[in-house]
């Protein structure tokens, strides 16, 4: 029970905590204050830069640029079947093996409700002004006179910087906000089902059920893309499209060849090591130009695989190169497995892939979850290197804003550049907390 | 013999096994009838795990030939399946799967190698948590259990395929001394049920009261054979005297 008295303790260990480590000798103390002034004035600048000085209404007008670029209007309901599906599925396991409610219920509750306010009010416009200017050099005048544009907020009550910072969650693309909050409301309805099934969570039936999903939902969400051509996907959407694809079967390939390596067949061995050995040995970026520029010059196969689309090509590059180290990674895991469990299979009679499906796998995925989260993240964060083909994602994209909109745009870099920082934290930050949800739950029986 | 005993299950001809220059095994020789519990007793290295290890093919023998229950042990793949489903093995250090519930650990292998549907296997691996004693355990992992407990886990988990043999590799030595009696208990009732027992053993009570014959290797060679009675009142080799002497003296 925390009564008041509770809280006082607290805060008076913590108060002699501070005494004892940060203020028991006279150059500690100095040291102490002198951070706590310096990181004062960071947060100070900080701040005044993103609520006072900071052009927001760039990031405003072109949200729908940085998330899915010149993806066609008539199309985009493609993006939402998938993510309502990926929505449900998320917020079902979260449901099944969470099933803290409340703590879902106010991030939900407090996104729906900046999201959909900023929604409904909040207009941002150029306007045009002409002007004329007389400069002055010695006795010489000249006048210049042209076009200003600035841009203007016009209505609404949330400031401009909620409005960039929310990563114009508000409207992505378009002005479906009935979607958006139906999607909301989906989402509690599902998390909440999700709950009451939980006592069900070990039921093979459904475990299934999840893990089909789960496995599905990648494929499923790259064909429903099929409908658009491969040369309209940009921006933050690509990016995802291409970490999706790259992340899903990397993994696969990784499985599959670090079983290789640890393979009794010697020949499957040595397979395995060298194309591991070969595919880490080049940056990515080498394989995105190789990607890029193969023609002819492997004969029928260079042909095939240059006659794709050039973000087919890419997603086939992040998959093999994910998979060599992913496959480095699960080889570790494999490899911490102690021969008592291969012995105990063998002698009940399990054969060698049943081995490995039942008893070996599970237990070595499990040892090296944070690891594969870690190469998972920074193969999301890989994605940055497909501004350097002629791919536009989310850099290129903002590169591309800012070259273009230069009178509108002048000095917004910091305030361009800050989110995309954003988009690539929202989803590195979404797959750690992913990664721990999956070593508490998968804790259970751990040696 | 304490026990009633049928035809040979297990035949061990000439057989050898080296680890590189080292003899582990060396002309073997062993022929174990149905229903027999056989102890197997030696200092340490003289081979008698590896023997063991040998008869479901843990360790690949040199040469020689094993036989168990009719089915000659080869490099065909279908012989090898059929002999590891009709022996069941114990280990020391338990090797129970930590990642799934007593209730799986026990009814994984009846129903992924005898295609015994689910509720089935975990009916039969709830009587066999009755038959060992600890019924209430079946929902938790094996790290919320005692090594006894383990241990007796896994002899429901070897049950379980209900093999022909039953092979123990030390059984008790990783066990704290009070969880010992308890496994042995178990091992016991599971020869006076009848069941073909192989032991390697340092529980010198166990051979004397439990075994139709004791083995004593040392070296890679089967030194002396007996039944238990003899051997520990009457052995006849010089070796079996000496190691006897060392581990009885006190």
């Amino acid at each position: 029970m925390t009564t008041l008295s509770t809280y006082r303790t607290m805060a008076a260990i913590r108060v002699s905590w501070a005494r004892e480590n940060l203020f028991n000798s006279r150059f500690n103390t100095l040291l102490s204050l002198a951070t706590i002034v310096a990181g004062s004035v960071l947060a100070f600048l900080v701040v005044r830069f993103v609520l006072f000085q900071a052009n927001w209404g760039l990031v405003a007008i072109n949200r729908k640029l940085f998330f899915v670029g010149s993806y066609p209007s008539d199309e985009t309901y493609r993006i939402w079947i998938s993510l309502f599906l990926v929505g449900m599925l998320v917020t079902l396991t979260y449901g099944l093996w969470v099933g803290r409610l409340r703590p879902f219920l106010v991030v939900v509750g407090v996104v729906a409700a900046i999201t959909l306010t900023l929604g409904l009010g909040t207009e941002f416009h150029i306007e045009e002004r002409e002007y004329t200017e007389e400069i002055r050099s010695g006795d010489q005048v000249t006048v210049i006179s042209g076009i200003q544009r600035e841009l203007v907020r016009e209505q609404g009550w949330a400031p401009g910087w909620l409005y960039a910072l929310s990563l114009g969650l508000a409207v992505p693309f378009g002005t479906n906000w009935v979607l958006l909050a139906l999607l909301y409301a989906l989402l509690i309805v599902v998390a909440w089902a999700g709950r009451r099934l939980s006592r069900w969570r070990s039921n093979p039936v459904m475990l299934q059920a999840i893990g089909a999903g789960w496995v599905l939902i990648i494929p499923v969400t790259l064909l429903l893309q099929l409908g658009v051509s491969a040369s309209q996907w940009e921006s933050a959407f690509l990016d995802l499209l291409v970490f999706a694809a790259g992340g899903f079967f990397s993994f696969f390939i990784g499985l599959l060849l670090a079983l290789g390596r640890v393979s009794p067949y010697w020949a499957i061995r040595i397979c395995s090591v060298g194309y591991i050995e070969v595919v880490r040995a080049a940056p990515l970026l080498v394989w995105l130009l190789f990607a890029t520029f193969l023609d002819d010059e492997l004969g029928t196969i260079g042909e095939a695989f240059s006659s794709i689309s050039l973000a087919f090509r890419v997603m086939i590059v992040f998959t093999f190169f994910g998979g060599a180290y992913l496959a480095e990674v699960v080889r570790g895991g494999l490899q911490s497995i102690p021969r008592g469990q291969h012995e105990a299979s063998a002698a009940i009679g399990l054969s060698s892939i049943q081995k490995y499906v039942f008893i070996i796998l599970p237990q070595a995925i499990r040892a090296v979850i944070p690891a594969i989260i870690g190469r998972f993240i920074a193969l999301w964060k890989d994605t940055a290197l497909l501004a350097a083909i002629s791919l536009v994602n989310t850099l290129d994209k903002a590169k591309k804003v800012l070259g273009g909109q230069t009178d509108i745009a002048e000095g917004a870099f910091f305030e361009i550049y800050i989110v995309v920082g954003l988009i690539y934290w929202v989803v590195s930050y979404s797959l750690s907390r992913l990664g721990g949800v999956a070593e508490t739950r998968l804790r259970v029986g751990a040696r | 013999m304490k026990h009633q005993v049928g035809n040979e299950i297990v035949r061990l001809e000439n057989v050898v096994k080296r680890f590189g220059n080292f003899t582990a095994l060396n002309e073997v020789n062993v022929s174990i009838a149905e229903g027999e519990t056989v102890v197997i007793i030696g200092p340490s290295g003289s081979g008698k795990s590896t023997l063991l290890r040998t008869i479901n093919r843990l360790e690949r023998h040199d040469s020689g030939r094993i036989i168990v229950d009719g089915v000659e042990l080869t490099d065909d793949i279908r012989s090898l399946a059929m002999i590891r489903a009709e022996t069941g093995m114990v280990f020391q250090q338990f090797n129970l799967f930590p990642h799934l519930t007593i209730l799986r650990n026990i009814a994984l292998a009846p129903q992924k190698v005898r295609h015994m549907p689910q509720r089935e296997a975990e009916d039969l691996a709830r009587g066999l948590l009755d038959r060992v004693g600890i019924p209430e355990q079946a929902d938790k992992y094996p790290g919320q259990l005692s090594g006894g407990q383990q241990q007796r886990v896994a002899i429901a988990r070897a049950l379980a395929m209900n093999p022909k043999v039953m092979m123990f590799d030390e059984p008790t030595s990783a066990l704290d001394p009070e969880m010992i009696n308890e496994v042995l208990k178990v091992m016991g009732e599971l020869a006076d049920s009848g069941m073909t027992m192989i032991c390697v053993s340092h529980e010198m009570g166990f051979a004397r009261n439990v075994a139709d014959r004791v083995i004593f290797m040392d070296e890679g060679e089967i030194v002396e054979v007996a039944t238990s009675d003899e051997f520990f009142t009457n052995p006849q080799e010089p070796r079996t005297k000496l190691f006897l002497d060392q581990i009885l003296s006190h």
